[in-house]
């Protein structure tokens, strides 16, 4: 059996406890025990020169049968066995046990042993060798006192002539105590002492095991559990770590180690991902631009030949342009791995929608495809890059019509210049905690776009809710469900900050929580459940966003609701072996790069809607980049 | 042979080199076409002409071997390297082994004369340096 901390931990304690406990309770037991006979054998010894004196005269005049009852009176006296008077040869002259008179003691008798051991006995012998304690026959202790008595000039001097004067001691004294009721009272008190000593290791065991217990083996059982959660490969795993003890920073430790380690398989999956799209466009790009180089030279050589002939060159300008646009395309996969930013020049978005229809206009006519086309009129330009948007577009149609399929079918494309509430409309793109980390989520995108990780606490419970990107859409997931209308407190997944908002819910007065951007300053949000309330003062003071729109929506198959957060994945793809899952990626790459949001609506059975927006440029916007690019380059 | 070579074009693809000798010739310059390693270092061609113009990947091997013998044998002659995975790496690579200049493939017709007439302008002013 594998012995837990607790058990050994407890059995240990318990074991000092008991060892120190039982010495003490030994020592102050013995010394209350020889405090005890002490104070007997004193009152033993005081009693006996009591009845040696108060009997002199009785003794001097040879009263013998008034000492005989002087002796039996003290006898009968609570405590006293009995009381009895040797004469110098061991023979019992007195004694209040009467059937005992006459006997002769020998001298090894337990009561002449202390003065007769040596040839020569000892006449004045010390309080201490004058007691003895012995067991009566029936098991109880009894206390023994001898006063030997001596002689003097009264004794041999006196009529009856008894004593001669050289006699040293005349007879001896022998006062017997009992003492059962002193072995009950130190037996009691023992009783009492072990009882004490039982219960304080069972306290003490007690409360050393609850704090084990909530200290100790509850932080190790969930760091057990934790550990071998990740070593099974949930790297998202988090620990209560509210304990500020070091099991408590142990868990923190641990916290902010799983944290990092996810942070790194992610980025090493993306570095795996763009690598593996690196190796890719460098052989397409090796291998394809070859022949592309054959049909270019060749055709541009024959437009050159042909120039005289009208028939031709129309086609041969068409494969030139398109075997041009080839090469784009491998460019723009080669651009894609390195994630090269766009040259943003003026672009006039409905100019950029015809030529990239124009480009899959035969392929779209194959499928029987019908395009539907509201371009708005007088669209302003808008800063991007041509090529990138001509690829976004071509991208999203393709898509569509992939999407479309076999029947044939429509697809809507639709630009518009709009103005837009920054509330539902703004993307939130940076996100850091008070002490700098970044909380934004790449693993996890709500829409398109990478969600805002919080740690949420509700008593002991940490989930991990993702914040919607979107300023003041609600579309927060969370790894576990909260009642309605309760509170919860938010922190920061790395490094387990607080993220305590400085004012209350504009909505219901409970407290809030925030993140702070860079770019759009502090964002806050209630921490009630189920209240929506938000804020972020700069997007509100902002006005109206003006973007340029894209719609490309088609009548396809739709998208299942559990593969819409995925499509803007690298590798993503609902086609299985026809799609390389890299279109929609580099769509929102692209769209990214551009300061633009992308958002995709879709029914299953019901089409899809593919909305890019690219924001035109704005005052205050552009402070923010130059802000931003200022504060980057101070940092490095 | 009444002329000696103008340009060697060094590519294992057919149809690049063709396409090269295409766009060239009608310009009046000879060119000599090589698909390996060892038929570009054989070829009479790498010692004469004024201009090399080579593939960086080869079948298998490395065009930078090409530049580089070219480079050893003919310390002043223009060298162009063509590749289809223009890199900043690949363009730092062929200057470390002796290349003028760099041209990304696919190329059509204006941007090869472009290359060819910059380079070979640029080694007619040599010429005239050096013979100053």
């Amino acid at each position: 059996m594998k012995l837990r901390i607790g058990v050994l931990t407890v059995l240990g304690v318990a074991a000092v406890t008991a060892g120190s406990i039982g010495m003490m309770s030994g020592l102050v037991l013995k010394a209350h025990r020889d405090a005890q006979i002490a104070q007997l054998t004193q009152g033993a010894d005081q009693l006996s020169e009591t009845i040696v004196s108060s009997t002199f005269w009785d003794m001097l005049e040879n009263h013998r049968p008034a000492l005989h009852r002087e002796m039996i009176t003290i006898g009968k006296q609570k405590g006293i066995e009995k009381v009895r008077l040797f004469n110098r040869t061991g023979k019992i002259m007195f004694s209040s046990s009467e059937g005992e008179i006459g006997h002769s003691l020998d001298k090894k008798y337990e009561a002449c042993i202390a003065c007769h051991a040596a040839d020569q006995p000892i006449t004045r012998p010390p309080t201490k060798a004058r007691a003895r304690i012995y067991r009566a026959a029936d098991g109880h202790r009894v206390l023994g006192m001898i006063r030997p008595i001596h002689n003097e000039t009264r004794c041999w001097n006196s009529g009856c002539h008894a004593h001669s004067r050289e006699e040293n001691v005349l007879g001896v004294l022998d006062v017997n105590l009992s003492l059962a009721e002193t072995d009950a009272r130190i037996a009691a008190d023992q009783r009492r002492m072990i009882l004490l000593a039982v219960l304080i290791m069972a306290t003490i065991s007690t409360v050393l095991l609850w704090f084990g217990e909530r200290l100790v083996l509850r932080p190790v059982r969930e760091l057990i559990a934790g550990t071998r959660r990740v070593a099974a490969g949930d790297l998202h795993t988090m620990l209560p770590a509210a304990s500020s003890t070091e099991l408590g920073d142990l868990a923190r430790a641990f916290n902010e180690m799983t944290s990092k380690l996810s942070d790194a398989q992610r980025q090493l999956t993306q570095a795996d991902k763009l690598a593996s799209v690196g190796r890719l466009a460098a052989g397409v790009a090796h291998e394809i631009n070859n022949p592309l180089t054959g049909v270019l030279t060749y055709a541009s050589f024959l437009q050159k030949r042909l120039a005289d002939r009208p028939e031709v060159k129309e086609d041969l300008e068409v494969i030139v342009r398109e075997t041009k646009r080839c090469r784009d395309i491998v460019r723009g996969l080669l651009d894609f791995s390195r994630q090269s930013p766009p040259q943003h020049k003026p672009t006039d978005l409905n100019e950029i929608v015809r030529r990239a229809v124009a480009v899959v206009m035969n392929q779209l006519m194959l499928r029987r495809v019908a395009l539907d086309f509201h371009l708005a009129d007088g669209l302003e330009a808008v800063p991007a890059d041509g090529n990138q948007i001509q690829q976004v577009v071509v991208n999203l149609v393709m898509n569509a019509a992939d999407a479309i399929g076999e029947g044939g079918g429509t697809i809507a494309v639709r630009t518009a210049a709009v103005e837009l509430p920054a509330r539902g409309n703004s993307i939130i793109r940076l996100a850091r905690c008070p002490h700098g980390c970044d909380v934004l989520d790449p693993t996890v995108r709500i829409g398109a776009h990478p969600a805002i990780k919080v740690i949420r606490r509700t008593g002991d419970r940490d989930d991990v809710v993702h914040m919607d990107p979107v300023y003041g859409r609600a579309n927060h997931h969370a790894s576990g469900s909260l009642e309605r209308d309760k509170l919860a407190t938010y922190a920061c997944p790395r490094c387990r900050a607080k993220l305590d908002g400085p004012a209350r819910c504009g909505d219901c007065g409970a407290p809030t929580f925030a993140v702070v951007s860079p770019e759009l300053g502090r964002i806050e949000w209630c921490t009630r459940k189920g209240c929506h309330w938000t804020r972020c003062e700069t997007l509100d003071a902002s006005g109206p966003l003006r973007m340029v729109e894209l719609e490309v929506r088609d009548s396809g198959k739709g998208i299942a609701p559990e593969d819409l957060d995925h499509l803007f994945e690298p590798f993503f793809t609902t086609k299985g072996n026809r799609g390389l899952g890299l279109g929609l990626a580099v769509t929102y790459g692209i769209v990214e790069r551009h300061g633009g949001t992308i958002v995709v609506s879709s029914e299953l059975g019901n089409g899809a809607t593919f909305l890019v927006r690219l924001p035109l440029l704005r005052a205050g916007q552009n402070a923010a980049i130059v802000t931003e690019s200022v504060r980057t380059g101070g940092v490095s | 042979m009444s002329r000696p070579w103008d340009v060697l074009v060094v590519d294992d693809e057919a149809v690049v080199r063709g396409g090269v000798k295409l766009v060239l010739e009608p310009e009046g310059l000879t060119v000599a076409q090589a698909a390996t390693v060892a038929e570009a270092l054989a070829s009479d061609a790498l010692n004469e002409c004024r201009l090399l113009l080579c593939d960086l990947m080869l079948q298998g091997e490395s065009g930078l071997e090409v530049v580089s013998e070219a480079r050893r044998r003919r310390p002043a002659l223009p060298i162009v390297l063509m590749t289809g995975y223009a890199t900043d790496d690949n363009a730092a690579l062929g200057a470390q082994s002796g290349a003028t200049d760099f041209l990304a493939k696919p190329f059509d017709d204006v941007e090869l004369l472009d290359q060819v007439r910059r380079v070979l302008g640029d080694a007619h002013a040599d010429e005239k340096e050096g013979s100053s």
